[in-house]
């Protein structure tokens, strides 16, 4: 058991901001329609500015990537209803997925160095978007969090290792709030990395933010908690990385989330994956014939994001998962990454 | 209840002043920089041209199940440095679940995204070779590890920019104190790349030959690359199985200024000096030694300083920088800071700031070690900082 809950939560993706723009997603079964970008068919947040969003104080070099991060971390934080005083920002922090940060940043500014009059004439402010932490320190300091701060480079995997090292943090009382969450951006750059890494699948792009704090706290203050994360499990598969292979790793992954969790398979009652394949067919053989939300199907392949859209599109599903109820979310790498993690949802009524 | 304590058994350095950890103990004692003109890309209209390379770089000749052929750079420093450190351990299997990898990094696998960015100039995303999109994610990083050591534990890449390696050894304390793996391999990674070194230019932290800390007439960093790896077991476990350990991680601090990107800040810095010293247990005064984050450059230098005397006043323990050394290998750095503080301990004696000769008057208060000397080391503090504030400090104590 982690003893970790979720206080509140945001999602930004081609359905849009917010819980309702998701839930709808989840109730009809419908995606939002891809549409023609510069880089191809993509689900895209159509919608996103980033300066109404954040202003134009602090924000002139931000991409989208951390224009994404900024603006989910400060919609999770209001969805909380979190107000911090400066003895608490001291002890909150921020812990992101990501794939390799913005592509498209690093790459335009590797760009100019070849392509410049003079190699070294690289726009000097735009260096720290090369860095992947460039999200998560921005995010700090509109937020004025000064607690733990991490970056986790995990792509399919980053997501759920962010939630493990965010829940180890909270457990060990170096930090009492963790901004948890995964962001990616649709650029020509994430494109072809999507496509590279998953030929069908529609590009997508969003982030989803988690605020994360210890289950007996939030109680203990009478504050409502929304879902608990019961157990999160990651692992590498080596060597034998074929579609069987992967997922009897993941099968073996999923069950060891339960056992840690303390839930029976047949208590499970909502799973959320990315698509067919090793993880519908893990969750098929561990849990059986529950609902599964196959989140890419709806929102695109959203790389790093994806497992945390998964996990917000479980929120969003209030009726499936209130009372108690538990859901399991999956993510694996095509480079023998695999997790699971397990959720009991309490609809914030608790 | 017990409280589990963490050793360091193994060590494993891919650096430019030498691979494993003989060849590198040898040339850190000696001050030996790795400097000498950049090869890795065409430095043709760079008014500074050095950094400290990995001279004839052979993962083959290390590696003994991961096929170089479809990996970056950067995963074969960090798998060939985690080879290096297991080897070190004499752990003859790593194999299952009980193994856990983390790794730090900057910039991942920049030499990859710049061969996709030279490819789209030259002909658009068709024209990017096959095999460089499987290959630039930075969590493959850890993934290469993993895959060397046939190790099924956590696979993690933490990519908190210059003080990532010292992440990556604060989140391998917390798998061996939690259970939750038998063996960790933590360190870093990170290759020379064109982008960074002209970042690093137009911000006027370029060095022109030689990095030296904490000198008066510092002039900035040399870039650098490499891999960096430690092996973390139960204390008690080492010691069951015979092991040599080299020093036990006392504990780890970690915060961010969230102030600025890039500018770092003395407060902040103090306070996680206190965070790190806290979860270690101990306080300034049983500091031997500090291994300095010590980038060379004006504003990092005089900041950390500043936090230094903050927290030990105005007789602070001996310092230097292996950066004076290694370069700034950026995303491994705090990892080789790591196994510089372990030697220290474990051979006895402070590593040198080397090239430093004219004190600077505004850095009065710091002890900087100019010359490598014997030197009891009981207790060892590692600084990181990064760009994004995030900054990370290990502690490293012998074995009492």
């Amino acid at each position: 058991m982690t003893g970790v809950a979720v206080t509140g939560w945001s999602a930004l993706s081609g359905a849009g901001e917010g819980r309702v723009a998701l839930a709808e997603v989840v109730r009809t079964g419908r995606g939002p329609e891809p549409v023609d970008s510069a880089a191809g068919r993509a689900v895209v947040h159509r919608g996103f500015d980033l300066r109404a969003s954040l202003g134009r104080k602090g924000t002139s070099t931000f991409d989208r990537w951390t224009g994404f991060a900024v603006t989910a971390c400060g919609l999770a934080l209001r969805d909380a209803a979190a107000d911090l005083d400066g003895e608490q920002r001291a002890r909150a922090g921020v812990v992101l997925g990501t794939t390799a940060g913005s592509e498209r940043s690093t790459s335009e500014f590797s760009a100019e160095t070849m392509t410049a009059q003079r190699p070294y004439l690289v726009p000097p402010s735009l260096f720290p978007n090369t860095i992947m932490n460039c999200a998560a320190g921005q995010a700090a300091i509109r937020y004025g969090l000064a607690g733990i701060n991490a970056t986790v480079a995990g792509g399919d995997l980053a997501f759920p290792q962010a939630v493990r090292y965010a829940a180890t943090a909270l457990r060990h009382r170096r930090a009492d709030l963790l901004l948890t969450g995964a962001v990616a951006e649709h650029t020509p750059h994430s494109a072809w990395l999507a496509r590279a890494g998953r030929p069908d699948a529609v590009p997508g792009e969003g982030a989803a933010v988690f605020v994360l704090e210890r289950t007996a706290d939030v109680l203990a203050a009478g504050r409502a908690v929304e879902a608990e994360v019961l157990a999160v499990v990651t692992g590498h598969r080596p060597g034998d990385q074929s579609p069987a292979a992967m997922t009897e790793a993941l099968a073996s992954c999923l069950r060891r989330a339960l056992e840690a969790a303390g839930v029976r398979a047949a208590e499970v009652a909502l799973a959320a994956v990315g698509g067919a394949g090793p993880e519908t067919d893990a969750v098929i053989a561990v849990v059986g014939g529950v609902p599964v939300l196959a989140v890419d199907d709806w929102l695109g392949y959203c790389q790093a994001a994806g497992p945390a859209l998964r996990t917000a599109a479980v929120l969003a599903a209030r009726d499936e998962v209130a009372d108690g109820r538990v859901a399991v979310c999956t993510a694996w790498s095509a480079d023998g990454g695999v997790a699971a993690w397990v959720l009991r949802g309490w609809g914030g009524a608790r | 209840m017990s409280v589990v304590r963490v050793a360091v058994t193994g060590l494993g350095p891919v650096s430019s002043v030498g691979t494993g950890r003989a060849a590198f103990s040898a040339a850190l004692r000696a001050g030996r920089t790795g400097a000498a003109p950049i090869t890795s890309f065409d430095t043709t209209g760079f008014p500074r041209v050095h950094g400290c390379e990995v001279p004839d770089f052979a993962p083959e000749r290390l590696l003994r199940r991961l096929d170089p052929r479809g990996w970056g750079r950067t995963s074969l420093f960090a798998a060939c440095a985690a080879r290096l450190a297991v080897d070190d351990a004499g752990l003859a299997d790593t194999a299952g679940g009980g193994t856990a990898v983390v790794m730090g990094t900057t910039s991942g696998e920049s030499q990859e995204l710049e061969a996709m960015t030279a490819a789209v100039l030259a002909g658009g995303f068709p024209a990017v070779p096959a095999g460089v999109a499987t290959a630039l994610p930075a969590g493959r990083i850890s993934r290469a590890v993993s895959e060397e050591l046939a190790a099924e534990g956590e696979s993690l890449t933490l990519a908190t920019a210059c003080s990532a390696s010292n992440y990556a050894i604060g989140r391998g304390y917390d798998l061996i104190v939690d259970g939750d793996a038998e063996v960790v391999v933590a360190g870093g990674a990170d290759s020379v790349c064109r982008w960074a070194h002209a970042g690093f230019h137009r911000l006027g932290a370029l060095a022109e030959h030689a990095c030296t800390p904490f000198d008066a007439d510092r002039e900035g960093i040399l870039t650098g690359e490499g891999g960096s790896a430690l092996v973390l077991e139960p204390l008690d476990r080492a010691l069951a199985r015979g092991a040599r350990v080299y020093a036990e991680l006392l504990g780890y601090g970690l915060n961010c200024d969230a102030r600025h990107i890039m500018a770092p800040d003395p407060d902040s810095i103090a306070e996680c000096v206190r965070l790190a010293h806290a979860h270690a247990g101990i306080g300034p005064s049983e500091v031997d030694y500090i291994c300095a984050h010590g980038t060379g450059t004006r504003a990092n230098d005089a900041v950390e300083a500043a936090a230094i005397t903050k927290v030990f006043g105005d007789v602070p323990p001996p310092v230097s920088s292996v950066k004076s050394v290694l370069g700034h290998t950026m995303g491994a750095a705090s990892g080789f800071g790591a196994i510089a503080s372990v030697l220290a301990i474990a051979e006895g004696f402070l590593p040198p700031t080397a090239g430093w000769r004219t004190p600077d008057r505004e850095l009065a208060a710091l002890d900087v070690v100019p010359v490598s000397r014997p030197a009891r080391v009981r207790v060892a503090q590692n600084n990181g900082f990064a760009f994004g504030g995030n900054n990370a400090i290990t502690v490293f104590g012998e074995v009492a």
